[in-house]
């Protein structure tokens, strides 16, 4: 990632252990969002490096998310604890220039719930509120 | 291993306003392990610098470099090509690379970007402890290779001051009492008579009172 402006809106770094058929899954939402969003798959989130998070937000993210396995799920048993850290280090930097720290989020998925990358992002545009505009055929997202 | 920490952004701010156009130079020794400025480090505070400029409007071109070593003229040396384009170096060196450069290029305004701290061993995984005060009298042979002069708060050279609780010192909990280690190490390597010398206080006169120091080796000139 550079920090070239990519003109995204949304970056979303996840570990690939969460959703099997992330490929496939994450190319269908790109395709649908285009350059609102834009994903990063992780070998595991521990892999997450402060720099990444830093450029994503330059290149013009106005939103970093970072996505991880339940806690205590990690197949390399700590790289979701580690991700947590460098979360919380580069929300730090960015609030001594200024930037809200919600700019950048971490979303530990839930043991009892496994979804699927494209679901748990349409679960963050839901947040947002913008699922109406991208995902017309997912009606009980909403629920 | 030299440590450092990185200044506050908001003062590497206040020296930077005056300028537009900074080098922004890392070095891949000592502030590289400790990850105060090594090349992640440069990625990092250019990557916020950017940010902060263009938030607050100000035009600022940044380009970032790390240096293997920024206190060997060989490596120094690597900036010359590159140096005059920009208006001032921001260096993420310890204060003796931040000086190496300074003294290379004269001309050229550099501003260090770290405080540097301590001479320490990485621990632990993001832990860093001091463990050597550069006195130029070292008794580490006789200490069981513990350093009192650092490692006991009270630089105590014959024994222990007796406050110890539960093998920690009374100064800092967090911290084993130096002398404890001592006579440890020294028991367990068959060595307790060491502990009968009397020591003199430190001569303090090789590290402080004469300016700076230097090492000089005639077989290593050229």
């Amino acid at each position: 990632m550079d920090q070239k402006g990519l003109g995204i809106t949304r970056a979303i770094l996840f570990c690939r252990q969460l959703d099997p058929d992330q490929d496939v899954n994450r190319r269908a939402i790109e395709k649908e969002l285009g350059s609102q969003i834009r994903f990063f798959p992780l070998p595991c989130s521990g892999r997450v490096d402060p720099l990444y998070l830093m450029r994503a937000l330059e290149s013009g993210a106005d939103k970093v998310y970072l996505i991880t396995c339940p806690e205590g799920a990690c197949r390399h048993r700590e790289g979701n604890l580690r991700a947590k850290k460098r979360i919380a280090y580069t929300q730090g930097l960015i609030e001594e220039i200024g930037l809200d720290r919600e700019r950048l989020e971490l979303i530990i998925t839930s043991a009892g719930d496994r979804k699927t990358i494209d679901e748990l992002t349409r679960d963050i545009l839901a947040r947002e509120g913008v699922t109406s505009s991208v995902n017309p055929n997912d009606a009980d997202i909403e629920k | 291993m030299i440590t450092a920490e990185r200044k506050p952004i908001k003062e590497i701010k206040e020296m930077l306003a005056p300028y537009r156009k900074i080098l922004v130079v890392g070095c891949g020794s000592c502030v590289a392990e400790c990850a105060a400025g090594g090349e992640k480090e440069v990625g990092l505070l250019s990557s916020a610098l950017r940010m902060d400029a263009k938030a607050s409007g100000k035009e600022i071109e940044i380009r970032e470099m790390t240096l293997d070593r920024q206190c060997v003229y060989e490596f120094i040396d690597q900036l010359t090509e590159v140096i005059d384009q920009y208006d001032v170096v921001l260096s993420l060196a310890c204060g003796a690379g931040v000086q190496a450069v300074a003294e290379v290029f004269p001309r050229v305004h550099i501003l260090p970007a770290l405080n540097t701290t301590f001479l320490g061993e990485t621990k632990e995984a993001g832990l860093w402890v001091e463990n050597c005060r550069g006195c130029g009298d070292c008794k580490l042979g006789v200490f069981a290779a513990v350093c009192p002069v650092t490692r006991c708060a009270k630089g105590l050279f014959n024994g222990p001051c007796g406050g110890s609780k539960t093998d920690r010192c009374e100064v800092d909990p967090d911290v084993p009492c130096a002398w404890q280690l001592i006579v440890s190490r020294l028991e367990d390597t068959g060595r307790l008579d060491l502990l009968r010398k009397v020591h003199p206080p430190a001569d303090w006169s090789k590290q402080q009172g004469k300016g700076p120091r230097k090492i000089k080796r005639e077989d290593q000139r050229t």
